[in-house]
């Protein structure tokens, strides 16, 4: 655990915790890199400044693999593995971009924006939004199919809300709260279609074991679980109650 | 729902609540606060935080905070509203006049240990030059002041000794008398990881913290011991080491002096400290005792993390001596993973310890009757310094009932809600004929004051933090200060309108003359910190960027000490008047005596203080959950909420201390610890009874109160 | 506790109050050997206390022969007096 903390930078994020074993070198993209044993291969993208686009992934916590977005080539091997879960190996070669893969991600964010809220995909600034960004991919082609977009919003908590419509379900929420924090308030409930993200047995999040240390909403990419205090006027400003 | 705003501008900073410090960006949006985001390069936090530091900010700009100096002439009248230039002159004249009818010794200052480095350097500095005594104190007198002395007198140096980080280099983790997920929650969650990967945690505390007992953090052993018994249970401890020979001897006979250790092994190997003795007087069982003895012996690394369990007792310091003498005689020092590390409540209560804010000593922990130390500061500072010790702030108060202390200055602290014995404490107060106090809202004590200074919060100001790991961090401004001053620039002009010319340009200078004046500190300047992060002291040309683990190649007086801890068990005793014990603690979502969290969103979670009792004595008083009760004890009555609690044992009541009104300190003790007056705030003998139902009436004293 | 001043005058904190904290000081220092108990009683009073309440224990120990203090508490508090027991800048714990 010890660079995994230690080794943490502001302003960069290279996707999964940063390791201090011996220097791997590997090729990413044609250019040259190393990487502490024990990095994934999305780390060495990021370090070779080819970063593959993400959205489950964040180096405060370990990898997970839901999203399939940081899927990746890699020489010598069938398919295509996801970068996060996949760690380095000396003389691997590998590369973060072709036609195929950017079909792939395509084909994952356009899922993803089918059940999004269409309005806030102009103006917003999360993670996925710099994600679609990064892949250009900003519309999706289906018809109004089944969704979330009529979920409510979780307003208990005093400073922060909980938007299920914008929830992605890549968990990071849930990991926060058990591995930074250690108090495992969150879960995943349901499975496939129906899964999302509850507090304790389905409470409402001032109701739960919830401590409130924020951790889940410096997780969360796409602003789902966000701070009260960011938004304009009355409703979702945080009220001071007089002492 | 629209999206939210962005943030365009960022200030990192370090917290101003608990003694974690972790390092924050507090992001605006065209210079007004939206926000506190964890640092990831916070090397107290690593990019974590806790629903202090995260949310509860917003009590720097509360309709409560008080934005102009008042004066007035007596406590009877109402305030009245002046400029600062007034205000200042009108205390500096009330001092001086207090000074000449009364004697030098007739005023003091109370630092605070929410305030930066330079502003409580310069409060001591204040007493020194322009009050010419030594009458100077800081809060950490009523929580750790014991670490302070027990640490120095055992391994030399009252401060942690290592990082939080050393934690995860650690197999076994002994708690006493803390519980860090709620007081310490960021350093908490970090516990809780290294203990699920699977390191030995024991714990000694009367309560089923969660801590020692919840779903996903569970001690290995628990002693759950009768509040007071701390000493007799850590001898114990000691006295299975010694006698089943677990003790490190290469490490004893190289790094501590064998003879010290013999009249130890002597003394803690007498039959009376035997766990089969112990255990009974303690309420725990002894086979427990020696299980929790083994698996720290054994180690391979032991850490000890401790709070105010631990020095809140009439014998703290000899509390604190004991784990110090556990750690020495396993050999569990002066590498990753090990320690002795006393768990800060305040964010700068360290900051407090190492600038010489009390009555007995300087910077750097020297004293103030060394001639050679005080040569130092008088030469700096130009003018011949009292050389006698001055009072502590229990004797200030003592001294104020028996008429011969009368005026004090008292920054960003709150005695008259946090400190014990309050019937003590008014009478003091109202004895005194000029009370000045400088803080963000009127508090318990400015009811008691003739001069309020309207202070600033950290957001407001620029200065430098020391958390528990001595890590000193950057505090930034934000915004501008709400009533016009940084709290440093308040205590300048006092200075100056003592007589004493001071100035600086910028807190940077002041920590450029703390750098000169403090051995430990020797290093340490504006540039080094942003240049780093943040550095911990020791900061010397041998450890150029600061020391993360103390003790690696010799003690600071070279050799390490052995202390004699005999068990004196407190005078606070239980009978049939008071057949319970009262014990206290903290609550994640409140800081402290309040004044800042109560007025943010936290009284969600917590909007009074309660008190946890057992079943059995619930019933035994027909008590129901919910029910008031009024708390007595020898010294006053309270009135609290009952909560039916199987976290404490029979015969142990707990409760917390962060809402005035519930005034928990109305009933604690006036029993201190031997050595340095720290309170015991952690043994009361009470009793409770049921209020009947109907409003609950304030608390009041009984007419046989003690003076 | 009553409110007894010291007959010094300018009472500090109250006698009853100095003679319980020098006890307390005397209690850690009693599993100390003799010579080392007075001398650790008697350096933390030296270093730790306000001179005027050094003063007024004195002042009763000279008025009344030390009532209520603990038979090696009042041979520290003797020590007080004698310029040979100050060791130079150590204030430190008793060396065994």
């Amino acid at each position: 655990m010890w660079s995994e903390l230690r080794n943490l930078r502001e302003g960069v994020d290279l996707g999964t915790p940063p390791r201090d074993g011996a220097a791997v070198s590997l090729t990413v993209d044609g250019k040259p890199v190393t990487a502490p044993a024990g990095s994934s291969v999305m780390v060495a993208a990021a370090l070779a400044r080819c970063p593959v686009p993400k959205l489950c992934a964040t180096d405060t916590l370990e990898a997970f693999g839901s999203c399939r977005m940081c899927l990746v080539e890699i020489q010598g091997r069938k398919g295509f593995p996801a970068a996060c879960t996949t760690l380095v190996e000396p003389g691997m070669v590998v590369t973060t971009q072709t036609a195929r893969l950017q079909e792939l991600r395509k084909g994952v964010l356009e899922l993803y924006l089918s059940d999004f809220p269409a309005g806030d995909v102009p103006g917003g600034w999360s993670e996925l939004h710099e994600t679609m960004q990064q892949t250009g991919v900003t519309t999706h082609p289906y018809v109004a199919g089944e969704n979330h977009l009529q979920a409510a919003v979780d307003a208990s908590n005093p400073y922060f809300l909980f938007d299920p419509t914008k929830c992605i379900v890549c968990s990071r929420c849930v990991r926060a709260c058990e591995d930074i924090q250690g108090t495992f308030a969150l879960t995943i409930e349901g499975r496939g279609f129906q899964s999302k993200v509850v507090a304790s047995q389905g409470e409402c999040f001032l109701d739960s074991e919830c401590v409130s240390c924020g951790a889940c909403v410096q997780a969360c990419p796409t602003h789902s679980l966000v701070e009260k205090s960011l938004f304009e006027g009355g409703e979702y400003r945080a009220q001071s109650p007089q002492a | 729902m629209p999206n939210p705003r962005k943030p365009d501008g960022s200030v990192v900073t370090t917290c101003a609540y608990c003694g974690v410090g972790c390092g924050f960006k507090a992001e605006t949006i065209r210079g007004e606060i939206v926000r506190m985001i964890p640092w990831k390069e916070g090397k107290a936090n690593h990019g974590h935080a806790c629903v202090k530091g995260r949310f509860a900010f917003d009590y720097w700009r509360h309709a409560d905070r008080v934005k102009k100096p008042l004066i007035r002439a007596s406590i009877a009248e109402p305030w009245r509203e002046v400029t600062w230039d007034h205000a200042i002159t009108h205390a500096a004249a009330e001092l001086k006049r207090i000074q000449a009818k009364h004697g030098r010794g007739s005023a003091g200052a109370v630092s605070s240990s929410r305030c930066t480095n330079e502003e409580i350097y310069l409060m001591q500095k204040f007493a020194r030059v322009a009050l010419r005594n030594n009458n100077i104190d800081n809060c950490s007198r009523i929580c750790h002041s014991p670490t302070q002395f027990g640490l120095s007198a055992t391994l030399g140096a009252g401060a942690a000794c290592q990082h939080f980080d050393s934690i995860l280099q650690a197999d076994v983790i002994l708690v006493v008398g803390a519980n860090p997920t709620e007081g310490h929650p960021v350093f908490g969650s970090l516990l809780k990881r290294r203990v699920r990967q699977g390191a030995s945690l024991l714990v000694i505390d009367p309560r089923r913290t969660e801590t020692a007992e919840s779903a996903h953090c569970r001690a290995d052993v628990h002693l759950a011991l009768r509040p007071g018994t701390n000493v007799a249970v850590l001898d114990s401890l000691a006295h299975v080491i010694v006698t089943e020979n677990l003790h490190a001897a290469k490490f004893i006979a190289e790094r501590c002096h064998p003879a010290e250790f013999e009249q130890w092994r002597a003394l803690v190997g007498d039959p009376r400290y035997a766990p089969e003795v112990v255990g009974p007087e303690a309420g725990v069982d002894p086979a427990e005792i020696r299980r929790a003895a083994r698996i720290y012996a054994s180690g391979p690394n032991s850490t000890i993390y401790y709070g105010l369990g631990v020095t809140e007792h009439s014998q703290g310091s000899t509390g604190v001596m004991c784990l110090g003498n556990l750690a020495l005689s396993c050999g569990m020092l002066g590498r990753e993973g090990v320690g002795v590390n006393p768990l800060r409540g305040q964010g700068n209560v360290q900051g407090g310890s190492c600038l010489g804010s009390w009555p007995h000593m300087f910077t750097g922990y020297r004293f103030v009757t060394d001639a050679a130390v005080r040569a130092t500061f008088e030469q700096d500072w130009k003018l011949e310094l009292d050389p006698e010790p001055g009072l502590r702030l229990p004797n200030m108060f003592d001294a104020a009932v028996a008429g011969t202390f009368k005026a004090i200055y008292i920054q960003g602290e709150d005695p008259v809600q946090s400190d014990p014995n309050q019937n003590h404490i008014v009478a003091a107060m109202k004895a005194m004929e000029c009370v000045i106090v400088q803080d963000l809202f009127l508090n318990e004590t400015a009811k008691y004051a003739h001069v309020f200074l309207p202070g600033s919060s950290s957001l407001e100001k620029n200065g430098t933090f020391t958390n528990a790991e001595r890590r000193v961090s950057m505090v930034r401004k934000v915004v501008p200060p709400l009533a016009g001053l940084e709290d440093w620039e308040i205590t300048v002009r006092l200075t100056n309108a003592m007589g004493y010319p001071l100035h600086y340009d910028h807190p940077a200078q002041i920590l450029d003359e703390i750098a000169r004046l403090s051995p430990a500190y020797q290093g340490m300047s504006f540039a080094l910190i942003e240049r780093c992060g943040s550095v911990q002291w020791p900061c010397n040309p041998q450890a150029p960027e600061g020391t993360e683990v103390l003790h690696t190649k010799t003690f600071p007086r070279g050799k390490a000490n052995f202390m004699l801890t005999g068990y004196v068990p407190t005078s606070e005793r239980t009978d049939e008047r008071f057949p319970l014990l009262l014990t206290t603690g903290r609550i994640l979502s409140q800081y402290n005596v309040g004044t800042q969290t109560r007025r943010t969103g936290n009284v969600a979670w917590y909007g009074e203080d309660v008190l946890d009792v057992h079943r059995t004595d619930a019933d035994a008083r027909g008590i129901q959950d919910g029910d008031f009760v009024t708390v007595t004890s020898r010294y006053g009555e309270t009135r609290l909420r009952a909560r039916i609690s199987d976290k404490v044992n029979p015969g142990v009541v707990y409760t917390t201390f962060h809402f005035a009104q519930s005034n928990a300190n109305a009933v604690t003790s006036d029993l201190n610890d031997w050595a340095t007056n720290c309170p015991e705030y952690k043994v009361t003998a009470v009793e409770l009874v049921k209020v009947p139902t109907g409003k609950p009436a304030s608390s009041r004293t009984p007419a046989s109160v003690r003076a | 506790m009553s409110g007894r001043a010291a007959k010094s005058g300018d009472a500090v904190i109250h006698l009853d109050v100095l003679i319980t904290m020098a006890n307390q000081i005397g209690d850690f220092f009693t599993p100390y050997p003799p010579g080392q108990r007075e001398e650790g009683v008697r350096n933390h009073l030296r270093h730790y206390w306000d001179p005027r309440m050094r003063d007024a224990l004195l002042a009763h120990v000279d008025a009344t022969g030390g009532t209520g203090l603990h038979a090696h508490v009042l041979a520290a508090a003797k020590l007080l007096r004698e310029p040979g027991a100050a060791k130079t800048g150590y204030p430190g714990p008793p060396k065994a």
